[in-house]
């Protein structure tokens, strides 16, 4: 009997195996270039986003570029301690937190109000207008804008100060004032940034059923009602995406716009991690220094990107995953 | 058949998209496609008869008797070799192709030479160092600056090039002779690198508006406090008759990197030197080394410079600005006074928009002032070099000998003319007493053309501060006004001021600290400068006590172990 089982269940399961496989087969044949299109873009990913975490391992090692990843001494934890013991750790940590908040938290709305007016323009050439002259700051690298900022700031001949002084007040010296710094690192940024983050809920709002809007408005809804009950909720889970990958960068609070901007007097609220791991690890040659910093800011925003998908799927009902 | 044909050509897009993202490029070396206009044997092999004999700075000629001979030829291997040189222009390219060097390399010295032209800025130049580094795929001959050079050294991926000076004994009598300048490439008792002649020295000092001087009826400054007076007038006494209040006493802005010029940086040496506190390191005995914050005067001459701030007559923008934007400042007639390079003021393609600007505006060389001692200087001097380091894989690969041979052709006449000035007769021409000229010869061509330019972007490889050369590099001009402007005036002034001898800076080894100490230390000081903390006797000690709970004490024992070794203190 028990011989009998044997044989009977045996070429089931094989059979269902190659079931199971020839319909995997047939899926992937079926969307053969699909697949071929997605090529592409998997192999640039395995070779340049998941081979080089093989060379993470350097974080715990004295890396020697003689001996290698592999071959160079185990270290431990010591080159995360030297970062966590350095004399501006504590320091670092808040401007960076402080940036990247702050450009998430106030960069945001200012991209999906200016969508939203964008989307509700009803003259096309204006909206266009507006869409270009926004989108333009992104292509400019931050080496211009430094141009830009210092003609605009500067306390000696700046607009900005011709304009206090024209009105009765004292020049600022916006770019060395730790006070005022940190204004203008959030402020270019979003003039920089804003246009070209619009993209994304422009995108989302074109999807949205027209027809919702054309019953509300039969409905008598206005069209303040309308966008916050139809436009906002509809690109609620692009605003929910949107905010969940940038919490995964968020010790990424921009290295080349504090590394043009900042200077000395405002090192105290401008020196970022990134910054200090050009100075410290790239600078003095200590990249097993700069990887553990590297792998901390990964850690750091992986576990934000895990509990605020729980988050955003337990309050929005929508997440990343 | 029409479907069949679009996926057939969307496979070999994606195809070749894949293939040109995953191509590597190619190993071979940049062969010269073409052989140059002007034949090799043009150019010259022997240095002019009637070259001046400066003999600090002679130019290269036939070997000195005393050098050892070459060794006899041996047969030559074809070797590649790849060089990272720091051009002679950054905003020009590198050599075209055709280059004439490229083929002469290749015929006469069997040698496939590779060039790349490192960024401009320091900061550029060791991210890119450092990156192939890690790698362990450094260039085969490549120029560093001392603090990474050290750093490769330690990580063993720089080698010992003491047994290839033997094999160029041209260069290195012409290069490598100059103890102190050795000295800075030495590791454990032997050279890890070729110290090339860097910058000139007292190429920077101080310089005024002589025509605002005479609108104003002032002096030039003598003192420190004739400095701030002359200062003042220059700022709000409008001495360029606009009526504008347009105008500075002071302009500077944070020069240079490092903790050689931490702080606010050489520009403003000269008041650290009127204190007798110039530069960071206090070098002039093994009693007295040190720190020089630890000296009073040093907080002092802070305050001086605080005092500039507080006062309005320095450029309000000098914190942030970067080295272009403060040239463009006194080229807009914006400066009374400021600390700038004698070429960067008076070469003719510097000055000339000053000059359209302002044909009756004049640069006179300014005294450094006295401080409250009577003690003054200009700044610091540092014997720099420009270190070319061979790394320790082109070594084990057997590339020394041609390496050597390629540097040794260099130091030769053949070398020494094509790379620094050109082809004779296309870029340059020598003229009665030896000198190189450009009369005659087309204006594009001549190897001081804007388009000439990439053809001697290896220059500094070959220059040795001849008379030769400066002649040449340094050309007096009229100006719009008729007055002669000759460059070599400005430097030759700028020398007979006072200067801080501070070479041993140079062979101090950066702590492994170093962003957080240079940091701590230039921030503080410029904090205090522009107020932000209050400049006294505690706040000072407090800034000390931080340099110390930083490493300070130790790194001054170190240091000092590395001056006595060196032998720049004693």
């Amino acid at each position: 009997m028990v011989a009998i089982t044997k044989t009977r269940t045996a070429p089931t399961l094989i059979v269902r195996g190659q079931q199971k496989l020839s319909k995997l087969t047939r899926t992937i044949i079926k969307y053969r270039w699909l697949y071929f299109l997605m090529l592409p873009g998997l192999i640039y990913f395995i070779l340049f986003r998941y081979l080089p975490l093989w060379n993470a391992q350097i974080a715990f090692k004295d890396f020697k570029p003689l001996l290698g990843v592999w071959g160079s001494p185990f270290a431990g934890f010591k080159h995360f301690l030297t970062f966590f013991n350095s004399y501006y750790f504590s320091q670092l940590i808040t401007n960076t937190l402080f940036f990247s908040l702050m450009k998430l938290v106030l960069g945001l709305p200012v991209a999906v109000i200016l969508a939203l007016s964008l989307y509700e323009s009803m003259f096309r050439f204006l909206r266009k207008l507006v869409q270009t002259i926004s989108y333009m700051p992104h292509f400019l690298s931050w080496v211009i804008m430094f141009g830009i900022l210092l003609a605009m700031l500067s306390p000696g001949e700046g607009l900005i100060n011709e304009i206090i002084k024209a009105a009765g007040g004292k020049s600022i010296s916006f770019l060395t004032s730790p006070a005022w710094f940190r204004v203008v690192i959030i402020g270019s940024d979003i003039w920089k940034e804003t246009g070209w983050g619009t993209i994304i809920y422009l995108a989302s709002l074109m999807s949205i059923d027209p027809t919702l809007f054309e019953a509300a408005a039969v409905d008598g809804a206005s069209r303040l009602q309308r966008i916050w009950h139809i436009s906002l909720p509809g690109i609620l889970s692009t605003i929910v995406v949107v905010t969940l990958l940038r919490l995964g960068n968020v010790l990424d609070a921009g290295f080349q716009q504090l590394f043009v901007l900042y200077s000395l007097p405002v090192y105290s609220v401008g020196d970022i991690l990134d910054t200090w791991v050009y100075r410290q690890g790239i600078l003095e040659f200590q990249f097993s220094l700069a990887t553990a910093v590297g792998l901390f800011k990964g850690v750091i925003g992986l576990t934000l990107v895990v509990f605020a998908n729980r988050l955003a799927k337990r309050l929005a009902r929508t997440g990343l995953y | 058949m029409k479907k069949i044909m679009s996926k057939i050509a969307l496979l070999v897009v994606v195809l070749s998209i894949l293939l040109s993202a995953c191509a590597r490029p190619t190993d071979e070396p940049i062969p010269p496609t073409k052989v140059p206009e002007v034949a090799p044997t043009d150019v010259p092999t022997k240095a002019p008869d009637a070259a001046p004999t400066d003999e600090a700075t002679k130019a290269p000629e036939t070997p000195p008797t005393d050098v050892p001979p070459t060794p006899a030829p041996t047969e030559i291997i074809p070797t590649d070799i790849e060089l990272w040189a720091g051009g002679r222009v950054s905003e020009a390219g590198p050599p075209p192709d055709d280059w004439a060097a490229y083929q002469i390399i290749k015929d006469e010295l069997k040698i496939n030479l590779e060039l790349v032209l490192l960024p401009s800025t320091q900061a550029d130049q060791d991210t890119k160092i450092n990156a192939a580094a890690a790698g362990n795929s450094l260039p085969d001959l490549f120029m560093v600056n001392r603090d990474t050079w050290f750093k490769l050294v330690e990580a063993g991926l720089v080698a010992n090039v003491e047994e290839l000076l033997p094999l160029m004994p041209v260069r290195t009598q012409t290069h490598y002779s100059d103890a102190d300048r050795n000295k800075l490439v030495v590791y454990n008792g032997a050279m890890y690198g070729l110290p090339d002649p860097g910058a000139m020295p007292m190429t920077d000092s101080l310089v005024i508006r002589k025509d605002w001087l005479v609108k104003l009826g002032l002096e030039s400054p003598k003192t420190l406090d004739d400095f701030l007076a002359v200062a003042k007038a220059f700022t709000f006494d409008d001495p360029d008759g606009n009526g504008t209040d347009d105008t500075y006493g002071f302009c500077a802005f944070i020069d240079g990197s490092g903790l050689i010029a931490a702080g606010v940086g050489p520009r403003f040496d000269f008041i650290y030197g009127a204190y007798g506190v110039a530069g960071t390191w206090n070098l002039t005995s093994k009693d007295a080394f040190g720190l020089n914050a630890r000296d009073p005067n040093y907080m002092l001459a802070t305050q001086f410079i605080k005092t500039l701030n507080d006062e309005k007559v320095i450029d309000p923008d000098w914190p942030t600005l970067k080295k272009d934007e403060f040239r463009a400042r006194w080229k807009q007639g914006k400066c009374g006074m400021m600390h700038e390079n004698f070429a960067a003021l008076a070469n003719k393609s510097n000055y000339k928009d000053f000059d359209a600007n302002f044909p009756d505006g004049e640069w006179a060389v300014m005294d450094a002032p006295t401080g409250p001692d009577g003690k003054s200087a200009a700044g610091i001097v540092v014997k720099t070099a420009r270190i070319y380091a061979v790394s320790q894989k082109a070594m084990d690969e057997g590339k020394g000998p041609a390496i050597a041979r390629l540097l040794e052709w260099m130091a030769n006449d053949e070398g020494y003319f094509l790379l620094g000035f050109g082809v004779e007769g296309v870029n340059y021409v020598l003229d009665a007493n030896g000198y190189i000229s450009t009369e005659g010869l087309e204006d594009a061509a001549k190897w001081t053309s804007k388009e000439a330019q990439p053809l001697t972007q290896l220059a500094n490889m070959v220059y040795i501060f001849s008379d030769i050369e400066l002649k040449a590099r340094y050309v007096a001009y009229q100006t719009t006004n008729g007055r002669t402007m000759d460059p070599l005036a400005y430097y030759s002034a700028f020398g007979e001021q006072p200067f801080t001898e501070s070479t041993g800076a140079a062979v101090i080894n950066p702590p492994a600290n170093a962003a957080d100490f240079i940091r701590f230390y230039s921030e503080n000081i410029v904090q205090f400068v522009l107020g932000q903390k209050p400049l006294d006797e505690t706040t000072w000690a407090e800034f000390i006590a931080g340099l110390d709970s930083l490493g300070a004490k130790e790194l001054e024992a170190d240091a000092l172990e590395t001056l006595l070794a060196t032998g720049f203190v004693k």
